[in-house]
């Protein structure tokens, strides 16, 4: 038995209401030991635990490399003989880093640690001996009863047992889970259903006993295997049967289960992937410079050993004050050991609390952009939120924009416009509707876009046979269920389309009432009837229609039919009336952009009907290829049809989605559009938001290939227009758009070469429009422009269809829409609307990476000038790594005199203001080219901080050797001049002076002059005359005129270039620029738009996937004579597999394309 | 993201199917916690509206300086004119300064310390003269100059005891860090050293007398050799261990000299008892080390009796005891008598590098001038 368990992979065993059984397994753990079987129900979420964080949280910063290397400066200060400063002058620096960095770590794990207490203390109710008791999450073991209510969040994963619906189905929705809104149902056991269900279900679960063998947990969340044992028989369970924790149950009063995974075994936790850091370009060339600066420094070290070896062994043994001390030692021992003293003397030109600020200020404009109340969305109480707090800067840097359609750039809220009926078309694409009066209508819900009086009358006279065949097709020709709620009908579509059609139906006086497995119901103006449902010929993409077949009440055979317009034009009976007007009808709607959908009917004769339900049972029953068997079945129904109409829906573009693009577009980012939508729609879509100009010409198919395969694909080639185009080569470029479907571009990713020419193609054209793509071509292609341009990739989207192309592009956005938080689980960052796109990058991105770039360019120059002039003063003190600085000064320098100005720039600088940021999109290019930091700039940094730092020493040192005065008046004299240089510098830097940017400079030289001060006092001199032997140093300096002289010339020297700069800058920079500062143009969204559209883009949608199909035809959930049966585990159960049930299977591998 | 292809098979039943994107069902996973989060935040109506601050909103008043030609032309041509003003101030008043340098190393033949440098010559004693034709106005600095010395050679600037000389006798006997003063922490006889350290044990030992010669007699140009150190240092940094039974020396016993010294700290200065022990003006000055190798030291003022108006013109003759070595490392000795004014010695350098500065910043204001200019009216011509 335990084997035959084992090779059928079910070693999980739940024994149902056995406490002591689970409780005996629980899975315990201590430090990083675990043991046991059965987890509990407690999130634990967080990272340390009071005995824990101290050696952890040092343990993983300690992993960073700067922190390493300063660990290990700080031990090489420690050996007396090479210490040629004191060790707290690195220690004190690291110190703070660690103490930031580890506040910040605790906080977040704090916050964890609520979000997780938040969660395990939700309520649930578990079955007790006493009844159902009211507990906390995290008390429900493997093993309890749960009593789930209608809207509760599911605990744990349950073993449906039963629930108050008939047959013990449950609606759960699953938004969290997979992203898709809509209603799943679930069903239980019929033997469950049966044995529990009834007025005693309390007793009855209490008495259940029933053994759960199941597969070990895992983070499949589409399958799940398993047994249960009751009453001596064995029922095979499959994810039907599951309640997954995460999801919510809907449209069930209650339901009862069985936990199966608690807590870190449950699916959704086991699926938790740990996030991939991203590191952006501007840190990856930082990290570069750090280490071309590290190994400048060895190199330096080194040189300045060398001297000191020659220095040893040339001078100093004639020097008999200097050789004695160094006891005889070889000059090539004093040469290493002064390499390590140098080592220790220049590290402080590595900028160890650069890190830390960097990673503040990627923290506060993280902040900045979860507090901006322009991203805050009203409708859904959703502002907009960073969720990987290190990508700051690359928001200023995207280059390609690859964005989802559905439900990012349109609403995918559909709404019924217009339609067209015997020759006429009703309603308008007016902005302004008047409501039409609907009062008549006592199953008018509202919510309808349309107005046309006329069609009303018509229809509420019945004047026309028409009107009323059209609205009776939408009635009935569909997959949808209906739910009554407050008397109402309320309808749940497979597809927003059918949804719109039958909502709009039901608004006009046609309402879909109830199905049953073989009856619809309709009210066609207040008159209840009817109809017998004979077959659904479902929808697939393939044939991109569907129909019905019914009985109406008058016993007549009716087939209504509604599809995309070429395939039900091609299937109307021939010389259809009408021809004309209708394809202007199609031209007109599409130029509206304007989903259409044609509506057609056939009166089938009782004998044909015979025939071909004989010939579709046989099908059903023949092996074989069904899906084309099914299809050609299907087309022989489907034929002499008689157009009713055509329907004419809008899928509502985002607000603000043309102005978000069209702005984008100015700021020179390349947007892609990747759908999984036909090309039509996309085409239509991409001209609809501005993607593309009205008189852009689109490059695909066969011409994009051909073009793809010339050496050098150029788009002007392809222009056939007239000369004009060709001779304004920019224009040409600007007028194309290259269209792709999802096949096309797998056959290219084929051939390597082709992605990079199709990049380059793409260069040079509006737009790429990727149609058709699967989730994982999205990623593809994302992959694809990583890898082909140097540009930054940003990807958009709102459905779990997109998490793969959110996770591969350098930044991922998630819009928090309807389709649940998938995607913004896996994205960088998370807004409400497609428009805040604008601010987050044309603002928050631009000021990011001014503010970084400008911020890490200081950090090196101040570091690095801070450290040099230690090389210099070694030419003038026999290469003996004495410093140039009181070891204070080098320890408080980066900490305290010098941080908080410049992140106090990197806080609130803005180089031009919000306003200008939108108003001018062409300032974004400076990001997208990198131009302010890249090779060139960081050299040119570095060398003006040698420049500054020959300055600080050599003008200090020309003036004062004249004089009587000492080494330590020549220090504070320079690290004054240091101090001063540096804040000079950063004032010139800030351009936006707030309160806190005055403040923070003034505190800064306030605390170098009082704290300078304090450290040469006699109380700490008498404390410790070690530590603090500067003692009167500077009091006797500052007292002397030639000192203020120097530091005055000193620093005026070394900021001069930079002033210079500016000042040119200032001078040869034309004076209109000026006005991107001052002006006040207001910027603001147009909430609408107007199309120009000059070519007809036909659109064909409908649903894409297969509909309700399988519900109705099985009649489950719908009161039907026939209860559908359970699988049990007999030896003839796959025989008993009805034919319909394979024919099911085969819609939904057909939905898989 | 995964993708289990084997698993496509069981869809769920109903599902949202008008976006072929959803066509491939591709099983998603990764999910965090936060989705929960979420919700939970969601449920509580807690409105996340973020406040309207100007701090949140990024819109801080602010001063956003805008530079212009207007204000940057005019600036540098004021800020040149400054500096070329402090130039010729200081330059000015750098040439008033009389400065009279000696160099009495001795390294050439016909120089009168010549015979001093041979080593077996001890107690040389030397005379070097030179005559003043105008008043040198006082007070008058003499100063004492050594070239090619690293005193800022960083193994010798740690080589002394800062606890040993604020008078502490518990160091006199005992090191704080050990290593600092050695080899000059023990004699021979492992006796400890006091002052330790190479600084001390180095001390300038030439002394000078300056005499100004009336009519072929010696007039002895009193010295001045109180407060030539820096208050700090003799009031604070340095003190002298109590006495013992009164006496001085007796705190020293159980310590020898330092090696070089002839005689022990307490002794230093025969003449002047206040002037022993580690606040002998000379010991202070020489323990405050130079920054670079050519350094030179207040060794007396000249304020008293007849000079202290400075020195008449005349001529003048300055006996040297002669005793350090500097020879062996190419190092040269020299004195320096100079007035001192508000700027403090004589220093051309400070006051060149002004001006330097100054026409600099001149010459771009008109550099920029020219450039503005031309494009200001190429901007019209385009208008």
């Amino acid at each position: 038995m335990a084997d035959s368990k084992t090779e059928r992979g079910v070693k999980w065993e739940v024994r149902a209401n056995d406490h002591y059984f689970h409780q005996s397994c629980r899975r315990k753990s201590f430090l990083c030991f675990r043991w046991g079987r059965y987890a509990d129900n407690v999130v634990r979420s967080y990272k340390y635990t009071p005995l824990t964080f101290l050696p952890l949280n040092l343990y993983e910063q300690f992993q960073r490399v700067a922190n390493l290397f300063f660990l290990l400066i700080v031990i090489l200060q420690c050996v007396p003989i090479i210490a040629t400063i004191p060790w707290y002058s690195t220690m004190l620096p690291l110190l703070f880093v660690l103490l930031v960095r580890g506040c910040k770590d605790l906080a977040t794990d704090l916050g964890r640690r609520r979000s997780d207490g938040q969660i395990n203390r939700r309520p649930c109710d578990i079955l007790t001996p006493e009844g159902f008791k009211t507990v906390k999450w995290k008390d429900v073991r493997v093993g309890d009863i749960l009593q789930v209510h209608k809207d509760q969040v599911i605990p744990a994963d349950l073993l449906l047992l039963c629930s108050t619906e008939p047959h013990s189905l449950c609606y759960v929705e699953t938004a969290d889970i997979d992203g898709e809104t809509n209603l799943k149902f679930r069903q239980a056991l019929s033997v469950t259903h049966t044995e529990l269900n009834g007025d005693s279900v309390k007793q009855n679960l209490a008495a259940f006993d029933g053994i759960v063998w199941c597969e070990k947990p895992n983070g499949n969340l589409h399958s799940f295997k398993g047994e249960l044992h009751w009453k001596g028989e064995r029922h095979l369970l499959d994810t039907d049967h599951l309640l997954l924790r995460g999801t919510v149950l809907r449209n069930t009063d209650i339901a009862y289960g069985l936990a199966i995974y608690t807590g870190s075994d449950s699916k959704i936790l086991q699926n938790c992937g740990k996030l991939k850091l991203k590191n952006t370009q501007v840190e990856m060339l930082l990290n570069k410079t750090v280490l071309v600066i590290l190994l400048f420094m060895i190199t330096t070290a080194l040189l300045l050993a060398v001297g000191a070896g020659l220095f040893e062994h040339r001078v100093s043994p004639k020097y008999d004050v200097v050789s004695v001390l160094q006891r005889d030692s070889s000059p090539a021992y004093l040469g290493f050991i002064t390499f390590w003293g140098y080592i220790i003397l220049l590290s402080p030109s590595m900028p160890m609390s650069l890190y830390i600020t960097f990673e503040v200020i990627h923290m506060v404009h993280c902040l900045l952009i979860g507090w901006d109340i322009e991203m805050y969305w009203e409708d859904n109480n959703s502002p907009a939120q960073a969720r990987t707090t290190t990508l700051n800067e690359e928001l200023g840097q995207v280059g390609h924009l690859l964005s989802d359609k559905t439900g990012t750039l349109t609403q995918n809220r559909l709404l019924f416009r217009q339609c067209f009926i015997a020759g006429h078309i009703y309603g308008d694409m007016s902005k302004e509707l008047k409501p039409l009066d609907l009062s008549w209508n006592r199953f008018s819900c509202g919510g309808l876009k349309f107005s046309d009086q006329r069609l009303v009358d018509k229809l509420r006279e019945r004047s026309s046979p028409e009107c009323q065949e059209f609205f009776t097709a939408l009635a009935l020709c569909h997959t949808v269920m209906s739910e009554w709620r407050d008397g109402l009908p309320h309808y749940q579509a497979a597809s927003p389309d059918e949804e719109a059609l039958v909502c709009a139906a039901r608004e006009l006086g046609w309402v879909f009432l109830s199905r049953t497995r073989e009856t619809l119901t309709i009210s066609e103006m207040g008159l209840t009837r009817n109809y017998q449902l004979l077959a659904l010929l479902d929808f697939t993409s393939k044939r991109r229609r569907m129909s019905v077949l019914v009985r109406d009440p008058g016993g007549q055979l009716k087939l209504y039919c509604k599809g995309a317009d070429i395939v039900v034009l091609e299937r109307l009976q021939r010389d259809w009336p009408l021809q004309e007007s209708t394809e202007r009808a199609l031209e007109l709607f599409a130029q509206g952009c304007l989903r259409t959908l044609c509506v057609a009917v056939r009166s089938v004769p009782e004998a044909l009907w015979t025939e071909w339900s004989r010939t579709l049972s046989q099908a059903g029953t023949s092996t074989g290829n069904q899906e084309t068997v099914l299809e050609e079945i299907y087309d022989q129904m489907e034929k002499d049809l008689t157009l009713l109409g055509v329907t004419a829906i809008e899928d509502r573009l985002q607000e603000g989605v043309p102005e978000t693009i069209a702005t984008l577009r100015r700021a020179g980012l390349k947007v892609w559009v990747l759908t999984g939508d036909k090309t039509e729609t996309a085409v239509n879509v991409g001209y609809a938001c501005k993607l593309m100009d009205p008189d852009t010409i689109l490059i695909q198919g066969e011409e994009l290939r051909q073009l793809l395969e010339s050496p050098s694909p150029d788009v002007h080639v392809m222009s056939k227009e007239p000369e004009v185009w060709i001779t304004d080569r920019r224009a040409v470029k600007s007028k194309a758009a290259l269209v792709i479907s999802g096949p096309e571009l797998a056959e290219m990713t084929k051939a390597p070469e082709w992605g990079a020419k199709f990049v380059a193609l793409s260069d040079q054209c509006q737009s790429v429009l990727c149609c058709r793509v699967t989730p994982a071509q999205k990623a593809e292609v994302v992959e694809m422009v990583r890898k082909h341009s140097t540009s930054i990739t940003m990807a958009i989207g709102d459905g779990a269809n997109d998490v793969n192309m959110i996770k591969t592009a350098h930044i991922g956005v998630g819009l928090c829409g309807v389709e649940g938080s998938q995607a913004v689980q896996n994205a960088d960052f998370a807004l409400a609307q497609f428009r805040f796109l604008r601010r987050l990058l044309l603002v928050h991105g631009h000021w990011s990476y001014y503010r970084i770039c400008i911020l890490l360019r200081y950090f090196l120059y101040k570091t690095t000038a801070f450290a040099l002039v230690h090389i210099w003063y070694s030419f003038y003190n026999g290469f003996s790594a004495q410093p140039m600085y009181e070891s204070w000064f080098i320890s408080l320098y980066t900490t305290l005199y010098t941080s908080l100005p410049i992140q106090c720039m990197g806080f609130f600088e803005q180089d031009v203001s919000t306003k200008s940021c939108l108003c001018w999109p062409e300032i974004y290019s400076i990001g997208q080219k990198e131009q302010l930091f890249n090779p060139l700039v960081l050299a040119i940094t570095l060398l003006y901080s040698v420049y500054t730092s020959i300055i600080l020493f050599f003008i200090p040192m020309g003036i004062l050797q004249y004089s009587a005065l000492d080494y330590q008046t020549l220090a504070v004299t320079v690290q004054t001049s240091v101090l001063l240089t540096m804040t000079v510098e950063v004032i010139l830097h800030t351009k936006f002076w707030t309160k806190y940017s005055v403040a923070a400079v003034v505190f800064s030289l306030v605390a170098f002059f009082l704290s300078t001060l304090a450290l040469h006092s006699t109380r700490l001199f008498t404390a410790s005359p070690k530590d603090y032997f500067f003692l009167g140093a500077s009091p006797n300096a500052y007292s002397t005129p030639e000192v203020w002289l120097t530091i005055c010339l000193t620093t005026c020297i070394a900021v001069l270039p930079s002033i210079t700069i500016r000042a040119l800058g200032v001078v040869l920079t034309n004076p209109n620029k000026h006005k991107i500062h001052s002006s006040n143009k207001p910027v603001e969204l147009k909430s609408w738009f107007q199309r120009g559209t000059l070519q007809r883009r036909s659109s064909y949608a409908v649903s894409q996937g297969k509909g309700f199909g399988k519900l109705i035809t099985t009649g489950v959930g719908l009161p039907s004579t026939a209860p559908p049966q359970d699988r049990r585990v007999t030896a003839d159960s796959l025989k008993k597999e009805s034919p319909q049930g394979s024919l099911i299977e085969m819609n939904s591998g057909d939905v898989a394309c | 993201m995964y993708n289990f292809p084997g698993f496509i098979k069981q869809a769920p039943i109903i599902r949202k199917t008008d976006r072929a994107d959803i066509c491939l069902k591709v099983h998603t996973v990764s999910l965090s916690f936060l989705s929960e989060d979420i919700r939970m935040k969601n449920e509580g109506k807690s409105a996340q509206r973020p406040d309207n601050t100007a701090f949140t909103q990024q819109r801080l008043p602010a001063w956003q300086p805008i530079l212009s030609a207007g204000i940057v032309i005019p600036g540098f041509l004021i800020i040149g004119l400054a500096f070329i003003g402090i130039g010729i101030g200081l330059f000015l008043t750098s040439q008033t300064i009389q400065v009279q340098e000696m160099d009495y190393t001795g390294v050439e033949k016909d120089s009168p310390c010549f015979r001093c440098t041979i080593p077996s010559n001890l107690n040389c004693t030397c005379e070097v003269t030179f005559s003043l034709s105008t008043l040198f106005t006082g007070p008058v600095f003499f100063y004492y100059g050594l070239s090619n010395y690293y005193q800022n050679f960083r193994r010798y600037g740690v080589s002394k005891d800062y606890n040993q000389l604020t008078g502490d006798t518990r160091y006199f006997k005992s090191r704080s860090p050990e290593e600092d003063c050695s080899p000059y922490s023990y004699d021979s006889n492992n006796n400890p050293i006091v002052p330790c350290g190479a600084i001390a044990n180095s001390i300038f030992n030439d002394t000078f007398e300056l005499y100004q010669i009336i009519n072929g007699t010696k007039k002895q140009v009193p010295l001045d050799g109180r407060g030539i150190s820096w208050w700090t240092d003799y009031n604070i940094k340095y003190r002298n261990p109590s006495p013992v039974n009164g006496s001085l020396a007796k705190a020293f016993d159980g310590t020898v000299k330092p090696i070089n010294w002839p005689r022990p700290a307490y002794e230093l200065d025969l003449t002047d008892p206040n002037n022993n022990g580690f606040l002998n003006q000379d010991f202070l000055v020489w323990m405050r080390r130079a920054a670079l190798p050519q350094f030179r030291k207040l060794y007396r003022r000249i304020t008293d009796g007849d000079y202290a108006a400075g020195l008449p013109a005349g001529n003048y003759s300055l006996t040297v005891h002669y005793n350090y070595p500097v020879l062996s490392f190419d190092g040269r000795k020299k004195v320096v008598f100079s007035n001192v004014s508000w700027m403090g010695g004589k220093n051309n350098f400070l006051g060149l590098a002004y001006l330097v500065v100054g026409s600099l910043c001149v010459v771009m204001s008109v550099v920029m001038l020219v450039v503005y200019a031309k494009f200001k009216f190429s901007d019209d011509d385009d208008a």
